[in-house]
């Protein structure tokens, strides 16, 4: 866009209206001459006259064009021109891509290291007279000065957060939005193709890339602990390595201190591999890899809890239920005992399921509500209908079932539902069951589902184990209800049950509630970050309309570049120069012969 | 002022600006100076102008003048010849002259007669050299219509009654310069002189016509072209619109943008009537009206087939 040093100066462009003026006013009061020879001038025009019309228009047009160009010439006009040194007040935001792929070792240096420099380079150019903004993969705008801001780069570290470039690209249109002065973006970023995504940045966009190819790369894109509670028997775990190379890496994965287990494993495979028994309690598994040039994936970390099996009573009347206990035992999954109650309230944890007669609901409601439990049993409901799919249960056939009433208020511990309504739940110790484990109410019971669902109905859920949760540094995690502390080593966080907690870095971290740990969440790097392949700047320009894509080392000469400003006066005062010779030319010309 | 206060001896009249030459006195005193000035330049005598033809020799007769015998056969053949002359008696001379408004203009008033003024004098000159060869001269004014006619006289005294004449004109309307032409018929009955003043501001196909009906009569005819030098070379203001006096037509123009391509028409038109004239044996010289009145004499009364 065009500027001018001085525009108060185009107010001669009025000016610009003199020779038309003239023009005008001449041809409307002109001196009358009395003169014989007229006939010679009349002979003379017929002759002439359409080209000297021409040739005046011309030389109205010239002197226009002089006088025009001479005043803006003076107005010091400005244009955004590359390569120009110097650049008119501008709003620029610098997207530093650190997330954790930016931790690669290219070249003998971090490439983070080289996108701290050339962000320095890019700040470097600003003014003071610039507004300029920083957003690392926190996602977090910072305004500051020159000076302010080199200092933030300076300390950036490798973010194990992800950074969507796309959503960054248009936080920072936001953050543009009410900035008067032209604004334009600076993507300093290693273009992985896994962070990019579609925007439409309203300002103009240039990118900084690396010129070299990201080194090739394998990690640990996902770790499976299995079912939990792992028993003091030990446990097993899966790995799935992804990356570049298709060799097979050695797999190490231990339990706390105790000594690692180790296994070959193929990059796009999963490995898997036993880990003995370990006493009870919570323990941090970690898998890892031998290092390579992008560390942060070379490991891996999950929660685990070791617990002895549940010791159960279960309603040996009911058949599928004492089947399923009967197979459970067998398998060492459950031991008789009294520490659970299956198909009755019973003095400890119970899961209970509806009486077969309905006569004897009202003393069992009166039970739970003895027990403090917060539902009861309602109404009978007799339509063919399917349980909703969640965690706990897959979609059942559910032909008979008791509605159930929340008595208080708040959170209810829904663990299933059907059509929306409460299926299981659970009320401090106890479980309630809306239909009897028989085929006469739900396929549940002769389904393949049914063994894994008592399994965890009793060893998990009844016992009142959090769930283990999973997720990435800086993503939120919502915390169960009973949650007040969430602790990391020595961090500890206070934190409101079923409130969002934003993990900052990789780890496991431990759900508290009160002295007792009630869950993990087990963060990691997001495993797209470990897919380094690079997109091409055809893909940038393609997601983000108009961006440029240089090499870092140019990020900075192209910054600010749609505000820098060639001056227009020379090649106004040439075509000044110019339409002047014409006109003079022109006018001497057609006056020796017009 | 008497006679006595003319330039004389290198102070020519005839060779002095016209319109200075107007400043020192009336038409009479200015017009007998010119005409003084432009015979005592003349090497030739001006007897020998238009009237003054040689025919063949004859023998001489008793009674003949001893003037007209030609010595230079007698001194080779001892006998005596007399030169016979084609027209015995004097000339009979008639001057057209345009009066119309156009001819009443100036175009620098402080600087250059008007072309009417320039006419008067030169005609009053032209009528005395002729008078005083004892030619007859007369006069017809015209403009839109005939406006006087003078028959042709020889005597001293008519000059003075052209004088008046001329003294008492003033510009008409428009030219119609035909009927006028058609005038000197009657005025001419046998082979004589038709000086034809105009500006030639007129219809020329008209006019042409005229003088050829009067070139046909047998007649000389000499067309005495008046512009003035600001009709020559087109000047003003950088814009104007310039209106003819007669017709009141007019055009809108800037000068300095058509000078050059005027100055090419004028010329045109002046080489158009050179050469209309010349093809019918017909007199032209262009006059302006700063030129010396001795100039423009000398010039028409060189014989016909000397001019240009």
């Amino acid at each position: 866009m065009i500027g001018f040093l001085h525009p108060w100066m185009l107010a001669g462009l009025v000016a610009a209206a003199i020779p038309i003026l003239l023009h005008l006013l001449a041809r409307r009061e002109p001196p009358t001459v009395v003169f014989p020879a007229v006939r010679y001038l009349v002979s003379t025009t017929r002759e002439h006259n359409r080209r000297l019309k021409l040739q005046n228009w011309l030389l109205l047009l010239l002197r226009t064009l002089l006088v025009a160009t001479l005043v803006l010439a003076a107005a010091g006009p400005t244009a955004p021109l590359d390569g120009v040194p110097g650049h008119s007040p501008s709003a620029l935001v610098l997207i530093v891509d650190n997330s954790p792929s930016s931790g690669t070792t290219a070249g003998g240096s971090p490439q983070l290291a080289q996108l701290v420099a050339a962000g320095k380079q890019v700040l470097a150019r600003s003014t003071p007279e610039d507004a300029l903004w920083l957003i690392a993969a926190d996602g977090v705008p910072r305004r500051g000065d020159r000076v302010a801001l080199s200092e933030l780069l300076g300390n950036l570290t490798v973010s194990p957060r992800r950074l969507e470039l796309g959503a960054a690209i248009a936080l920072a249109g936001e953050v543009l939005q009410s900035e008067p002065r032209p604004g334009e973006l600076v993507v300093l970023t290693d273009l992985q193709a896994s962070a990019l995504s579609a925007a439409n940045p309203v300002v103009p966009v240039l990118v900084g890339r690396p010129d070299k190819a990201p080194p090739p790369n394998t990690g640990i894109g996902q770790l499976e602990t299995g079912t939990q509670p792992w028993s003091s028997d030990g446990g097993r775990v899966s790995v799935v390595l992804v990356g570049d190379s298709g060799e097979s890496v050695p797999l190490t994965a231990r339990l706390g201190e105790r000594p690692p287990r180790q296994a070959l494993a193929r990059v796009g495979g999963t490995a898997a591999l036993s880990l003995p028994g370990v006493p009870a309690g919570w323990w941090t598994l970690t898998a890892g890899l031998d290092p390579d040039e992008f560390r942060l994936d070379d490991q891996r970390v999950a929660a685990v809890r070791v617990a002895p099996v549940a010791r159960v009573s279960w309603d040996s009347t009911s058949r599928f239920v004492a089947a399923a206990c009967e197979v459970l035992a067998a398998n060492g999954r459950i031991r008789p005992g009294h520490e659970v109650t299956l198909g009755r309230l019973g003095p400890r944890a119970s899961v209970v399921q509806p009486p077969e007669d309905p006569a004897g609901l009202g003393a069992l409601n009166r039970a739970l509500a003895a027990r403090g439990v917060g539902w009861s049993y309602g109404n009978l409901v007799t339509d063919v209908t399917s349980s909703d799919s969640g965690a706990v249960v897959g979609r059942q056939r559910v032909v008979r079932r008791y509605s159930l009433q929340s008595t208080t208020s708040g959170r209810t511990g829904v663990l299933a539902s059907v059509n929306g309504a409460p299926w299981i739940v659970r009320g401090g110790s106890v479980i309630l069951l809306g239909s009897r484990l028989d085929p006469a109410w739900t396929d549940l019971p002769v389904s393949a589902g049914f063994m894994p669902f008592v399994d965890v109905l009793l060893n998990r859920l009844a016992r009142g184990e959090a769930a283990l949760e999973e997720g990435s540094p800086g993503d939120p995690v919502r915390l169960p209800d009973m949650v007040t502390e969430v602790r990391r080593g020595d961090q500890e966080w206070r934190v409101e049950g079923g409130g969002l907690f934003q993990p900052p870095e990789v780890g496991v971290y431990y759900l508290r509630s009160g002295r007792d740990t009630v869950g993990a969440i087990s963060v990691n790097p997001d495993p797209r970050e470990s897919r380094l392949a690079r997109a091409s700047d055809a893909q940038a320009r393609e997601l983000w309309k108009g961006a440029r894509v240089v090499a870092l080392q140019d990020a900075a000469n192209g910054a600010f570049s749609s505000a820098s400003l060639g001056d227009l006066r020379g090649p106004l005062l040439w075509l000044a120069l110019i339409a002047g010779l014409a006109e003079v030319g022109l006018a001497s010309a057609w006056r020796r012969r017009p | 002022m008497n006679r006595s206060d003319l330039p004389s001896g290198r102070s020519r009249l005839d060779l002095l600006d016209p319109l200075e030459v107007s400043k020192l006195g009336g038409l009479e005193l200015i017009t007998e100076g010119v005409v003084e000035g432009f015979l005592s330049g003349l090497h030739r005598s001006p007897r020998r102008g238009f009237s003054v033809e040689f025919a063949e020799h004859r023998m001489y007769q008793p009674g003949d003048e001893l003037r007209y015998v030609d010595w230079k056969i007698l001194g080779r053949n001892d006998r005596l010849y007399v030169k016979q002359f084609e027209e015995e008696t004097n000339l009979r001379a008639v001057i057209v002259f345009d009066t119309s408004r156009s001819m009443a203009w100036t175009g620098s008033p402080a600087t250059v007669l008007p072309k009417l003024a320039y006419a008067q004098r030169l005609i009053a000159a032209f009528a005395l050299v002729l008078i005083r060869q004892r030619d007859a001269t007369g006069l017809i004014t015209f403009d839109d219509d005939v406006r006087s006619v003078t028959p042709p006289r020889a005597r001293l005294s008519h000059w003075h009654q052209l004088l008046g004449t001329l003294a008492g004109l003033e510009a008409g309307q428009g030219t119609a310069a035909e009927p006028a032409l058609r005038r000197v018929v009657g005025q001419l009955r046998r082979r004589g002189l038709v000086v034809f003043v105009s500006d030639l501001l007129l219809d020329r196909v008209l006019a042409l016509k005229a003088l050829r009906f009067l070139r046909h009569r047998g007649h000389q005819v000499l067309v005495l072209h008046i512009m003035d030098p600001a009709e020559v070379s087109l000047g003003g203001p950088t814009e104007a619109r310039f209106e003819d006096p007669e017709s009141r037509s007019a055009v809108v123009l800037r000068p300095r943008d058509w000078a050059g391509a005027y100055r090419d028409t004028v010329r045109g038109v002046i080489s158009e009537w050179r050469l209309a004239c010349r093809r019918h044996g017909i007199a032209y010289h262009r006059v302006t009206t700063d030129t010396p009145f001795g100039i423009v004499l000398r010039e028409a009364l060189t014989p016909p087939s000397r001019s240009a």
